[in-house]
């Protein structure tokens, strides 16, 4: 009896590759939590925020002239680009300074509207009242009877002002007035207004987001007047400050997802934020995630519809990009035109997309796993067409399909910089000469440049850029679990990437619902479109305040 | 919270794939598939006698040898050749093997061939009737079934002869294990054709020790043609002799499985006229009155008037129509009749599906005679009540 | 709320999850341990008879379960009959999940090993598996849930599909006669029929973590019809494509069903593939399943969390994994597992649910 039994206890290699079972994943895990610690987003909670500016010492301009301007020329008149045009109000008699950031004004306006009236002869009134040019009373007068300006601010902070000054106003110093006026506004250059390039519709509005947040928030307000449409300005980056505004509806937004974006994005620390990207990276979930947990788009009809489901947008300035959130996996499949055209057709192309997302992300895995697995498991016909194209191929389909699905890569990625005259003759002469010629070098097999092909066009159908960038680097790991294990290690490699997109969230949303947590109301908006009659309701996952749709 | 990521699975795969390779991978060009399986028994071929007599053998009693059909053929000259004279090439290479078991042969091809060969698109497998003979067909069967890589769709015929001649080229230049197993394919066109015998139903048939029948070939100039069906005892697994293409079609008849077909006869005037079959149903009855077991079969089958060369009839009378039903009737019922004498007296086994129909109807008296289901067999009577039907008479009526 | 952090499932999700847990190397053993038992094409009936018998062994279960909502059978064990026989109890559970957990992965290995990886070792086979399980089981039941829901509709689709296919092979005259041999067959058969229910003891875990657990009636009538729709299908496809003889000669009876045709034309004439590669799908839910079962028990019983816990048992299930030397030794274990499974099935909810009635009695009188 204990014979036997002994007899089943296995022996010390079984034991050792059990060792192995831990170390391994232990030693992973491990990593994986330095690693990310490393990356993670660890702020001290709301140390920084929008509050960073008005903590810093508040001190008043002086009121007199000499010192004022010495102050200004000190902080941040040693740069080129700060004018100082120093002159005479002739009615008043006294020294007046208009302080601008070059390139920021138009000169015209500030000629004939301010320089031309306050040089103008004297006008008796404003010698009267120029007596008392600390009173407020004056500068009642100045604004409304001499100044033909629609916005004269006032400011009396002088970091305030040097910063608005940066931005782009013209300040106007008075000798003896105790604040300065802002005269003029900011009107930098900026690009007119043009179809967003990422995401070209046929159907749709051909207006898309600039690099101006005023401009942008305007597009958003154009779309349709609403009250309860609102927008918050934050302030983010620590040395080069940038505005950045939430926008929601505030009857229809859940308020705790409300909440958790406004804490995340008050969280923010870091010195200055070049693009929406910024914002993108240090909110999201899980930075180790291939996957990405916040969408961008340039189109402002995507933006208000995101919203009237529900989520929060969040705007940057200096970038065409908003960014919205939260986001699911299906959302990165949809596309505004499937709105815009009927429903069939509408259904039909999301149904296509899912079809090509799942070929681009698996079809080398697919194709690795037949030609170096299983043989037995193709169509005996296609198994001998496969045979005899690839008949002196010198190497085995793993590096035949890296050669082919770098080469491609490199190419989109040379497409992409190459100016757009020379980027189409580039892809004809290296997609179509360098695979013909592989082929007839015998370096690859036809059958594989179909493969390619057919995973690289599926790659293009995916109506989100990043989105499909999330699935090429994933397509490389698929081929590596393929190479190593075959279909196993393919079936393998797809459990990871249900398992790992399983575990994400989007702000509190799992990512992949409405798959699961299974809600069949959103299904309706999933692989096919329903007609809109039929949406009567607002996605149930972002459990909106306001659930209807239609009446 | 024990998160992982997929870069840390990556990275994982990359170092397993460094450090231990990939085991089964093996390229699918550097394979060779089989597609076809002849069994003939034992008898090296001239080749064979001459690579042995320089010394090329091992410990062996020769007591089978074994063709297999590769595709395609991998001569080097294929693929230098352009495009054009492709088509030319043979497509397919014989390699015959003797030795003692299946197995063995199988792996010495690899001394031979230079790419392995894997039984995953194996199609057919021909038995030739000698083999059977000396042999049990559990017994040569035994591997294939076994097996992982063979699937048990293949197919199993048998022919008179030596099996390898079955694979030899043909003019078409068609692989002839892919063009046996396509014959099947037109069992919608004429009743002479069996349904496949699948490894599957083979194992069925092996297991429950019934004699069953095997679709024969017949090959001749590297031309093949599907003709009657060897009678394999169930008791033994042995070949016992053959049926010809009219017993096939009276067991698609009595089976009522046939997809299609034609029954020929002659007229008063000795003129031929033919009945295309458009459906046929039988209907197998057991009777058991105490130990005795009695069937009646009935037979109901529609069809077309389709050919006549007696000019002087006019088939579109519906008197000459029943004269012509009674007229085939009466062909398909000494057809029947002959077919009965044969497997009753001659071969005494039972392979028209009679003992499926008393497992059915009686599975009491079945489980009494199934062991000795062939001597009981052949003293059953069997009737036959057959109605044909004809439905019209094609496009002419004339 | 909005960011849920709590470890609710839906009432669907826990259908599916016990689906999950049920459904796995069943689907391929059924046929030929049942028609093993009976050698009648009737056994089609045993496995809508067994399935009745489970259903209303569970009902036990999910009423026992119920009377201590929010908690796992590790910790409302331990109410009931005392802290130590209830660790002694759950320890037995947590061994039974890790043998039966241990016993599927080898199915998958060996059936992997036999019809896609020929050459490859075993441990390259079992380990990635046990890995990949315990990277979604680190997730918590709702990843779990999650994952369910989305790899259930691709298997149920795929194996319809392959079912269906298997049709153009399908002859009616196999399953005839109907109840040929009398009913003792049937009841013969029974016994095997029980055995592929194993794995819905972790009702008793699941009901815990339902987000209401009222409903887990309606979860498990969802969660074992599927199943013994699915394996009685199976049973009646598998049976009247090959026969019952051919089945009783096969190792693996559906894989050579699927096997034992070919559909050209389609892009996948072998419709082993699609089954294979879903059935592995599927073995990885139910692997999964009794894995976290296994760990949360652990972790619940010696009260330590539950990552370590997740950890520790690789080794072991891996081990476990290890120990049949041959094919033999892992269907002789499946059938041991169908016996001791009886035992979780019938004893304990039963005998948990008799002391509990009694104390509570004897509490009432004291009062």
């Amino acid at each position: 009896m204990w014979t036997k039994v002994l007899s089943y206890i296995p022996d010390w290699k079984t034991f050792m590759q059990a060792g192995l079972v831990l170390l391994i994943p232990l030693i992973i895990n491990f990593g994986y939590n330095k690693i990310s610690s490393l990356v993670s987003n660890k702020n001290n909670p709301a140390k920084k925020t929008t509050a960073g500016d008005t903590t810093a010492p508040e001190e008043p301009l002086s009121g007199e002239y000499e010192r004022d301007l010495e102050f200004l020329k000190k902080t941040i008149g040693t740069s080129s680009d700060v004018h100082f045009r120093e002159f005479q109000i002739t009615g008043l008699n006294v020294r007046a300074c208009l302080v601008f950031v070059d390139g920021m004004q138009t000169v015209d306006f500030l000629n004939t509207h301010v320089m031309q009236v306050l040089m103008r002869e004297a006008d008796p009134q404003l010698r009267e009242q120029g007596r008392a040019l600390n009173t407020p009373e004056f500068t009642a007068h100045l604004k409304e009877k001499i100044l033909p300006l629609i916005d004269i601010t006032e400011v009396t902070e002088k970091l305030e002002l040097t910063q608005s000054i940066l931005k782009g106003f013209t300040a106007l110093l008075l000798d003896g007035m105790p604040h300065a006026l802002l005269v003029g506004l900011p009107n930098g250059k900026t690009r007119a207004i043009a179809e967003p390039t990422s995401e070209a519709l046929l159907r749709g509005s051909r207006i898309g987001f600039t690099e101006v947040l005023s401009e942008n928030t305007a597009m958003l307000r154009m779309q349709g007047k609403s009250e309860n449409l609102e927008m918050k300005k934050y302030v983010v980056g620590s040395l080069l400050k940038k505005n950045l505004v939430i926008a929601y509806f505030k009857d229809i937004v859940n308020p705790e997802l409300l909440h958790e974006v406004e804490d995340r994005i008050t969280k923010i620390d870091i010195d200055f934020i070049a693009e929406s990207g910024y914002v993108e990276q240090l909110i999201e979930d899980n930075p180790l995630s291939p996957f990405q947990q916040v969408q961008n788009t340039e189109r402002p009809d995507r933006v208000i519809n995101a919203l009237l489901e529900g989520r929060v947008a969040i705007l940057v300035e200096g970038t065409p990009f908003a960014l919205i959130v939260p986001v699911t996996f299906s959302m990165l499949l949809q596309s505004p035109e499937d709105y815009f055209e009927r429903w069939m057709p509408g259904s039909l192309l999301r149904t296509l997309r899912f079809f090509a997302s799942f070929l681009a992300l698996m079809a080398p895995a697919l194709y690795i796993s037949f030609i170096s697995f299983h043989p037995g498991l193709i169509p005996t016909e296609l198994a001998i067409t496969i045979i005899e194209a690839r008949q002196g191929v010198p190497f085995p389909s793993l590096i035949e399909v890296l050669i082919l699905e770098i080469s491609i890569e490199i190419l989109r990625e040379a497409g992409l910089r190459l100016p757009k005259p020379i980027g189409p003759a580039m892809g004809i002469v290296g997609g179509l000469i360098i695979g013909e010629a592989a082929v007839q070098a015998g370096i690859v097999s036809p059958f594989l440049v179909i493969v390619v092909a057919v995973t690289a066009i599926s790659s293009f159908s995916i109506p989100m850029y990043s989105a499909g960038i999330a699935l090429r680097v994933l397509r490389f790991v698929g081929m590596l679990f393929a190479a190593t294990l075959g279909m196993f290690g393919t079936i393998l490699f797809f459990l990871l990437i249900c398992s790992h997109i399983s575990k994400l969230k989007s702000f509190g949303v799992p990512y992949i619902t409405p798959f699961s947590p299974f809600r069949l109301q959103d299904f309706k908006d999933l692989f096919v479109r329903a007609p809109l009659t039929l949406m009567k309701r607002r996605p149930e996952m972002m459990k909106t305040g306001n659930r209807r749709r239609r009446s | 919270m024990f998160k992982r990521s997929m870069r840390r699975c990556c990275l994982l795969i990359a170092a397993m794939a460094l450090i231990s390779g990939c085991w089964s991978s093996k390229e699918i060009e550097d394979l060779s598939m089989y597609a076809g399986l002849a069994l003939d028994v034992g008898d090296p071929t001239p080749l064979e006698r001459e690579l042995e007599r320089k010394g090329a053998t091992y410990d062996k009693k020769n007591q089978i040898t074994a063709t297999i059909q590769i595709v395609p053929a991998h001569s080097s000259s294929s693929n230098q050749g352009d495009s054009s004279t492709k088509g030319k090439v043979p497509e397919f290479l014989n390699t015959t093997e003797t030795g003692d078991s299946l197995f063995e042969i199988m792996r010495t091809y690899s001394t031979r061939r230079e790419r392995a060969v894997i039984g995953h698109h194996l199609k057919t497998i021909v038995v030739s009737n000698r083999l059977l003979q000396k042999r049990g067909i559990d017994s040569i069967m035994d591997f294939v079934l076994r097996d992982n890589d063979i699937r048990p769709s293949c197919v199993v015929f048998v022919t008179e002869g030596r099996a390898l001649d079955t694979f030899a080229k043909n003019a078409s230049g068609t692989v002839p294990a892919q063009q046996l197993r396509d014959f099947l394919r037109n069992r919608f066109r004429t009743n002479r054709i069996m349904e496949g015998v699948n490894l599957t139903r083979l194992d069925a048939l092996m297991r429950t020790r019934q004699s069953f029948v095997l679709q024969n070939v017949v090959a001749a100039k590297g031309e093949l043609e599907l003709s009657g069906a060897g009678v394999i005892k169930g008791a033994s697994g042995k070949w016992i002799g053959s049926l010809s293409q009219t017993d096939v079609e009276s067991i698609s008849w009595i089976r009522g499985d046939g997809g299609g077909g034609a029954i020929k006869t002659y007229d008063w005037r000795g003129e031929p006229i033919v009945y295309e079959i458009e459906s046929m149903k039988s209907k197998q009855k057991a009777k058991i009155t105490g130990d005795d077991i009695s069937f009646h079969v009935e037979i109901k089958s529609e069809g077309r008037f389709i050919e006549n060369w007696d000019i002087r009839e006019d088939p579109s009378k519906p008197k000459y129509m029943e004269k012509a039903e009674q007229l085939f009737e009466e062909r398909l019922n000494a057809m029947l009749r002959e077919f009965m004498r044969k497997i009753q007296t001659q071969y005494k086994v039972e392979v028209a599906g009679f003992g499926e129909s008393l497992r059915i109807q009686s599975p009491k008296t079945w489980k009494k005679v199934k062991d000795r289901w062939d001597e009981v067999f052949s003293e059953v009577p069997v009737t036959f009540d057959i109605d044909l039907h004809i439905t019209d008479f094609g496009s002419s009526t004339k | 709320m909005f960011l849920r952090k709590d470890d609710k499932i839906t009432t669907t999700q826990a259908a599916i999850f016990l689906t999950d847990t049920v459904l796995g190397a069943g689907i391929l053993t059924l046929p030929r341990s049942v028609l093993e038992a009976a050698e009648t094409p009737d056994v089609w009936l045993s496995v809508l008879l067994g399935g009745a018998i489970i259903l209303l062994l569970m009902l036990v279960m999910v009423k026992l379960s119920q009377r201590f909502p929010g908690k796992t059978v590790y910790e409302y064990s331990r109410s009931i009959v005392g802290t130590i026989p209830g660790a002694f109890l759950c320890l037995l559970l947590i061994l039974y999940f890790i043998i039966v957990g241990g016993f599927e992965i080898r199915v998958l290995a060996e059936v992997a090993m036999l019809y896609l990886l020929e050459g490859t070792p075993i441990w390259a086979i079992l380990i990635p598996f046990i890995w990949t399980g315990a990277y979604l089981a680190c997730g918590g039941i709702n990843s779990i849930a999650r994952v369910f829901q989305i790899v259930f509709p691709i298997s149920l689709f795929f194996l319809i599909l392959s079912y269906a296919m298997s049709i153009r092979v399908f002859e009616p005259n196999h399953l005839r006669p109907l109840l040929g041999g009398g009913v003792m067959p049937v009841i013969q058969g029974l016994k095997s029929t029980i055995l592929v229910f194993t794995g819905c003891e972790v009702i008793m875990v699941l009901i815990a973590h339902m987000q209401h657990p009222e409903r887990a009636v309606k979860a498990v009538f969802a969660g074992i019809g599927i199943p013994i729709m699915l394996y009685l299908f199976t049973i009646v496809m598998v049976i009247g494509g090959m026969s019952v003889d051919a089945v009783l000669r096969s190792t693996w009876p559906t894989i050579d069903l699927l096997r034992s045709f070919e559909v050209t034309g389609l892009f996948f004439e072998r419709l082993e593939f699609p089954f294979l590669v879903i059935w592995m799908m599927q073995m990885f839910c139910n692997f999964t399943s009794f894995y976290f079962s296994a760990s949360l028990g652990v972790s619940q019983i010696f009260r330590i969390r539950f990552g370590p816990v997740l950890f520790a048992l690789m080794p072991v299930i891996f081990i476990s994994a290890m120990i049949p030397k041959r094919i033999n030794d892992v269907f002789q274990l499946g059938g041991a597992i169908g016996y001791i499974g009886i035992f979780f099935f019938a004893l304990l909810p039963a005998l948990l649910s008799a002391i509990y009635w009694i104390r509570k009695k004897g509490l009432r009188q004291d009062v």
